[in-house]
Order: structure tokens, then C-alpha cells, then sequence
């Protein structure tokens, strides 16, 4: 009873986490800011260290961190006139640096780098999996209300700024739901992995489907199937779960690229 | 009514516009020229409110442009606008833009957006091409719908930035035609134009662009002289037949 419990909620969490992600996927990838799920994601690393040395709960810390990181990237940039990406990938590498600094310097040796790098499903708790529902919930609300704001602001953002669309509203709410699903999905789905489920399941559907709500929908279903089918196959070749999800998504990727070429 | 009084513009030490001074009532058809470097897209980008304003006032319809822009539709047809040709946005949800703003959180266009977008659409001639992907239409057509989505507010204003540079000869004058329907509607219109042949048939009222002002009433009264004394050797008179 016990094993069904804990596979059953690990695999319910392996498929919330990647529909969350996938759902972000079009607009990460028609905003081309897919550098932004890795940098969020590396920026978490250093937010777990800190929770982790001062013994604070981790998630509130880590996003917080990532959150005020993402903030003071887009000030610096603008204050200085940096390249905000050049900007991002410094605070990226030295990000990780402090992380792993902390972590050598503390007492906390059994600290599994591995798990954080590659995410382990089988990690997750009930209170991991209700978070991670409630952002399931969260991401898929924020996209139908928003929707057209979305569309608009993926398109040209200036533009749409002019024509009165609330897109800097729309888009603070965006990349603060995108910093939170990469640090509440951090832990099944792993630093590394987690912005590969941010890119892939888009770049699938957009190879074979140029209708946004269909590319948001499919997306959502293949990083479903993808991760139903990572499970399945991790559990059968005693693999780790994350990296099965991603492999499966690529695989779907390639076919995607050989459709579209017939096409 | 636009009014912009002593603005001044610079970029570091470099002066892009000195003391302007212009009144554009409504109803004009009013053309801005000027050659390469005299302020004429940073003119406009500051009534628009795209770049912010260093020095001066700028009214519409004596309002501060900026508050009278937060709260009012304004068409604004852009040089060069940026978009992805593979983005997945059909020629109909790019003049539905225009109307975006009047969209609550979770609401979607209604019968009426929906048939607001289909007059302006067939105002500018490109109602055919609504379902077509934005990747798949030629210059000129992409020009048409850009310009029904300016329209498709009702904004009683209409800012063009050179719109004959991505329409073929041909194309230009018929261009023209339509803005000056739009502008027989009672529609303002202030286009930035390098096309003087064109703008003579059609404008009311001609600005002269060179980091300072010059305007006339009439465009008659421009000539190749006027233009040239006003300008010096940094711009040609082209005529073109079409």
C-alpha cells in the first residue's frame, strides 16, 4: 500500500510539473526568453543553498531569492544600459558559484547535488504535491485569463504597450508564475532538466501546428504523455524519472522534425 | 488639436529638435518631410508618447499627450514594425490588436470587435486576406492591415511613419487615396513622407523637418526652390509618374 501510495503520487507529480511547464512553453518559446527557464533554475540552486545554511524553509527562500535576482537583473541592465542577457548569464554562473561555495562551506556534506541537478520524482512529499497542483492550477488560470494580453505581448510588446494592452502588468505576473513553477517543480524535475520541459513540448507542436491555443494544448498533452511515458520507462529500465521525461519529449521532438519535413 | 510648444529634443550632446512650435488642427491632412536625420520619426515618437520628453509641452486636445494617451485610442501606422513572420497570428487577429485594450481579464472579442475589425478591414482593401497566416502577406498587404488596425479604435487621429516605403510604386498612390478618404471622414492625418510628388495632391498642410521647423498651409506653395532653400543640398525633388 505503501509503494502504490508513493509511486502513484510521484508519477501524478512527474505530470503536473510537466503540464505546468509545458503550458509556459509557446510563449517562452514565441517570446524567444528560453534562457531565462535555465537561468531561474540555476538562480533557485543558490536560493536552496542559502535555505540550506540558514536553515530556513527552502521553497519561500529560493523564490524570493530568484524573484528579487530577476528583478535586480532588470534593474542593473537598465540603470547601466547592459545587455540584459549578457546581465542574466552573469548572475546565472555566479549564481551557481555562491551555491556551490555555500554548500562546501557548511556543515550540510550529505546534501545531494545530484537529486537538485536532476530532480528525483520519487523525492517528492504530499506537501511537494500539493504545491505543485496548486501551480498546475495557478499557470492554467493565468493563461485563459490572459490569454489575449499574452498573444499580444509575445507579438510585439512595444507595440502593444502603445495600444493600451496592460503588458507590463500581464508580463510581471508571467515571469514571477515562471520563476515560481521552475522553483516549486525544481525538486521533481531537477536545475538541468527543468528548462528542457520549458522548450521542448513547443518546439514539438510548433514543427507540426501554427495555431496557438491547438500549439498550447498539444503541448500540454504530449509533456503528459511524455511524462506518463518517462515513468513508465524509468520505473521498467530503473532509470532516473526526469531525464526519461526529457529524453521521451526529445525523441517526440525529432519525429515532430521529421513530419515537418515532409510536410 | 495637437499643439507642441518650445520642444526641444536631444540625444547626449547632439540636438535632434529645437524650439518647435506647431499647432495641427482637426481635420488636416498634414505631411512632415525633411531629410535623412531631421527629427521627423523623433517628432513623432514624442507626441506619441514612445520616447520620453526632455524639454517642452506637448497637448492634445489640451491635454497633456500623455494622460490624453492613456486614456484615448490613437492609430499609429509604425516605419518598421518587428514581428516574427512564422509568429502564428493571422492578418484578422492583428487588427483585432486595436481593440485589445477594451478586453477584461478572461473576456475574448465579441460580435462586435469581431465586426468593427471586419469594416476596417474592408476599408483598407485587406478583408480578404483576414484568415491568411501574417507570414504569408506581401508588403503591401501587411501595410493595409497594420493600417486597419490604426483605424479599428476610432482614434479621430492617424500618425503614419513613411508609409509608401514598403508599398510598391504602383501601390502608393492608391495608398494615398485611402488616407485621404480616411481623412475625409474627419480622421487627422500627420504622415511622415519622403514621396513630395504624392503629397502635393493629397496633404493640407505641409511641415518642414531640419532639427527646426517651417510649415505652409497650402502644399502649393512649396516648390523645388522653397524646398530647397529650406533644406539645401541634402534633399532632391523626385518626381514620379505613376
Amino acid at each position: 500500500m505503501f509503494s502504490f501510495n508513493f509511486l502513484v503520487r510521484a508519477l501524478v507529480a512527474a505530470v503536473l510539473s510537466s503540464f505546468s511547464l509545458a503550458i509556459f512553453s509557446p510563449f517562452v518559446s514565441l517570446r524567444r526568453i528560453s534562457y531565462l527557464g535555465e537561468a531561474f533554475s540555476h538562480m533557485a540552486f543558490a536560493g536552496i543553498a542559502i535555505a540550506l545554511v540558514t536553515g530556513l524553509n527552502g521553497r519561500p527562500v529560493t523564490l524570493i531569492f530568484v524573484i528579487v535576482l530577476a528583478y535586480l537583473i532588470g534593474w542593473l541592465s537598465k540603470r547601466y544600459k547592459l545587455e540584459e542577457t549578457n546581465t542574466i548569464t552573469i548572475f546565472l554562473s555566479v549564481s551557481m558559484a555562491f551555491a556551490i561555495i555555500l554548500i562546501s562551506l557548511s556543515s550540510a556534506y550529505a546534501f545531494d547535488l545530484s537529486s537538485y541537478l536532476f530532480g528525483n520524482v520519487l523525492l517528492v512529499n504530499s506537501g511537494d504535491l500539493i504545491w505543485v497542483g496548486i501551480m498546475a492550477v495557478l499557470s492554467l488560470a493565468f493563461i485563459i485569463i490572459f490569454y489575449h494580453q499574452l498573444f499580444y505581448l509575445s507579438y510585439n510588446a512595444e507595440m502593444a504597450q502603445f495600444l493600451r494592452i496592460p503588458v507590463t502588468f500581464v508580463n510581471h505576473i508571467f515571469l514571477i508564475l515562471l520563476a515560481t513553477n521552475i522553483v516549486i517543480n525544481l525538486k521533481a524535475a531537477g536545475i538541468i532538466l527543468v528548462s528542457a520541459q520549458l522548450i521542448l513540448p513547443a518546439a514539438t507542436i510548433f514543427n507540426l501546428v501554427r495555431h496557438l491555443p491547438t500549439v498550447i494544448a498539444l503541448s500540454a498533452v504530449l509533456a503528459v504523455v511524455a511524462a506518463v511515458g518517462g515513468f513508465a520507462l524509468s520505473w521498467w529500465l530503473n532509470i532516473p524519472t526526469g531525464a526519461s521525461i526529457v529524453m521521451l519529449e526529445f525523441v517526440f521532438f525529432l519525429i515532430s522534425l521529421a513530419l515537418r519535413k515532409r510536410a | 488639436m495637437i499643439s507642441i510648444s518650445e520642444l526641444n529634443y536631444r540625444i547626449g550632446e547632439h540636438a535632434i529638435l529645437q524650439d518647435i512650435n506647431l499647432d495641427i488642427a482637426e481635420g488636416e491632412f498634414a505631411a512632415i518631410i525633411g531629410p535623412n536625420g531631421a527629427g521627423k520619426s523623433t517628432l513623432i515618437k514624442l507626441i506619441l508618447g514612445l520616447i520620453p520628453l526632455q524639454d517642452g509641452k506637448i497637448e492634445i486636445d489640451g491635454q497633456p499627450h500623455l494622460s490624453w494617451l492613456k486614456h484615448n485610442p490613437m492609430g499609429y501606422l509604425p516605419q518598421d514594425e518587428k514581428f516574427d513572420r512564422r509568429f502564428p497570428a493571422t492578418a484578422k487577429d492583428i487588427v483585432l490588436m486595436g481593440l485589445a485594450a477594451e478586453l477584461r481579464p478572461a473576456q475574448r472579442f465579441n460580435a462586435n470587435q469581431k465586426e468593427r475589425a471586419r469594416e476596417a478591414m474592408e476599408q483598407t482593401g485587406c478583408w480578404e486576406q483576414a484568415r491568411k497566416p501574417i507570414g504569408a502577406l506581401s508588403g503591401g498587404e501587411m501595410q493595409r492591415v497594420l493600417l486597419a488596425r490604426a483605424i479599428v479604435g476610432g482614434s479621430k487621429y492617424l500618425f503614419l511613419d513613411e508609409p509608401e516605403a514598403s508599398v510598391d510604386q504602383a501601390g502608393v498612390k492608391n495608398f494615398f487615396v485611402l488616407l485621404k478618404e480616411l481623412n475625409q471622414q474627419g480622421r487627422t492625418i500627420i504622415t511622415i513622407s519622403h514621396d513630395l510628388h504624392t503629397l502635393t495632391s493629397f496633404c493640407s498642410f505641409l511641415i518642414c523637418l531640419n532639427k527646426t521647423l517651417h510649415c505652409h498651409d497650402k502644399t502649393e506653395l512649396i516648390n523645388a526652390d522653397t524646398i530647397h532653400d529650406f533644406f539645401g543640398e541634402t534633399t532632391k525633388i523626385v518626381h514620379k509618374s505613376y
